[in-house]
């Protein structure tokens, strides 16, 4: 098999997964995370195999900001550079809410489809 | 692209650094900004292993430096894709008499129209604003309650300054900012007051609060010229036709004089150059808006930001 294809393939369906997931972990947590702890969060509930690499949810994160889903502060800390702190808005919430709406939708779409085709 | 794995985080960085080379001053600031911070937060999550350890498993967990350089350039592009501002219609025709008329086609055209008959409004508030403000300020400086008065009447000067962009960005499409001004890291009081007085953002963005009023009055009396006469022009002409039809308007005196202008002959000259005028004005205000963005550019946008 020809892992680049799948790799390719992997990395399409995250252009808008990631953004997804980030606003569902932020709507779930009261407290404020920054990029590294979103980053660990996400792949301890991988069990290890990330499905995408740590790096790429940075950007994300500063695109959601950028649109206003989230708001973001900075934070001072004392292992590095200050911290920036992420948390969900309003607008963030009822983009989740259709975003979901939207992904269960895809997902029985496509399940409809491939549910005959073999692992 | 194959380069030795970085051993370091400064080795990382740099590598990143270099794999963004071409791009925007202030992704590349970003990119870097969140590579250390996780680089930093993963070596003190490891205090057991070494630096270079820990750097040699990042390609698997936060990815190589240019594959996190090809993360921020996809998401860069996507987002400013979806905000470029849509191209005008109409505005490149060969046929100059085309060109001049399309302005009517333009929906910024009428939104710009509109801004300069506001700015009188807006700059009358503005002024008032200002000029209270300050003189408040210093009267009240010698009492407890002159600073937090002061510093208020700051934070309101930005909201309207970040107002006056939006409003701005809705009639010319020209990007603004969103948002105000990040704060940045968290000083304290002191230093933050510090910051925004030594800021010159903040007295640029007064500047143009108190310039809006002499430009917000030149603005409404060109408008105002322009409709009035163009309008006239346009008009009057048929009103005297209406009258000479027997229809009694102002009491049978004329209503254009000379009453040379509203003569059989004459008046399709008359009309036409009341179109002129008017078209003119269109054109005038498409390009007060443009004027009017760079104008707010300079003095409420800091630079680089």
């Amino acid at each position: 098999m020809d892992d680049s294809h799948a790799r390719k393939f992997q990395k399409d369906l995250n252009s808008g997964l990631v953004a997804l997931v980030l606003l569902a972990v932020l709507d779930r947590t009261s407290e404020d995370l920054y990029g590294y702890e979103i980053a660990k969060r996400l792949q301890k509930a991988n069990e290890g195999e990330a499905l995408f690499k740590e790096g790429t949810v940075y950007p994300v994160l500063r695109a959601l900001s950028a649109n206003g889903l989230l708001t973001s502060r900075i934070v001072p800390s004392y292992a590095g550079p200050p911290r920036r702190y992420y948390r969900i808005t309003d607008e963030g919430r009822s983009a989740l809410r259709d975003w979901s709406g939207i992904w269960h939708q895809t997902r029985d779409f496509v399940d409809r489809f491939i549910a005959g085709v073999e692992k | 692209m194959t380069r030795a794995a970085p051993r370091s985080i400064d080795e990382y960085l740099k590598q990143l650094r270099e794999a963004l080379q071409d791009a925007d001053p202030a992704l590349i600031q970003d990119a870097l900004y969140d590579a250390e911070e996780y680089l930093r937060a993963e070596c003190a999550s490891h205090p057991d292993k070494s630096e270079a350890d820990v750097l040699e498993l990042i390609a698997s967990t936060y990815g190589a430096p240019d594959e996190v350089a090809a993360a921020y350039r996809d998401t860069e592009a996507k987002v400013t894709a979806a905000l470029r501002p849509v191209t005008p219609r109409g505005v490149d025709s060969p046929n100059p008499l085309r060109r001049f008329f399309g302005v009517y086609s333009d929906p910024r055209a009428y939104l710009s129209l509109f801004y300069m008959l506001l700015t009188l409004a807006t700059g009358i508030v503005y002024f008032v604003f200002v000029v209270t403000g300050l003189s408040l300020s210093a009267g009240l400086a010698v009492l407890i309650v002159g600073l937090p008065f002061f510093l208020m009447f700051i934070g309101i000067a930005r909201v309207l300054a970040l107002g006056e962009g939006r409003l701005l960005e809705a009639i010319t499409g020209e990007r603004m900012p969103r948002r105000p001004v990040h704060p940045g890291p968290s000083l304290g009081l002191w230093a933050r007051i510090a910051a925004m007085l030594s800021d010159p953002r903040t007295w640029t963005t007064l500047a143009y609060l108190l310039l809006m009023l002499p430009i917000g009055i030149f603005y409404f009396v060109v408008a105002i010229f322009g409709i009035s006469l163009g309008g006239a022009l346009i008009v009057g002409p048929f009103l005297v036709f209406a009258q000479y039809l027997g229809w009694d308007i102002n009491g049978g005196e004329s209503l254009v004089q000379p009453a040379l202008l509203a003569a059989p002959l004459v008046a399709p000259f008359t009309i036409a150059l009341g179109l002129l005028i008017f078209t003119a004005l269109m054109h005038a205000a498409r390009g007060v808006g443009r004027m009017q963005v760079a104008l707010a550019r300079a003095l409420l946008v800091k630079p680089g930001m």
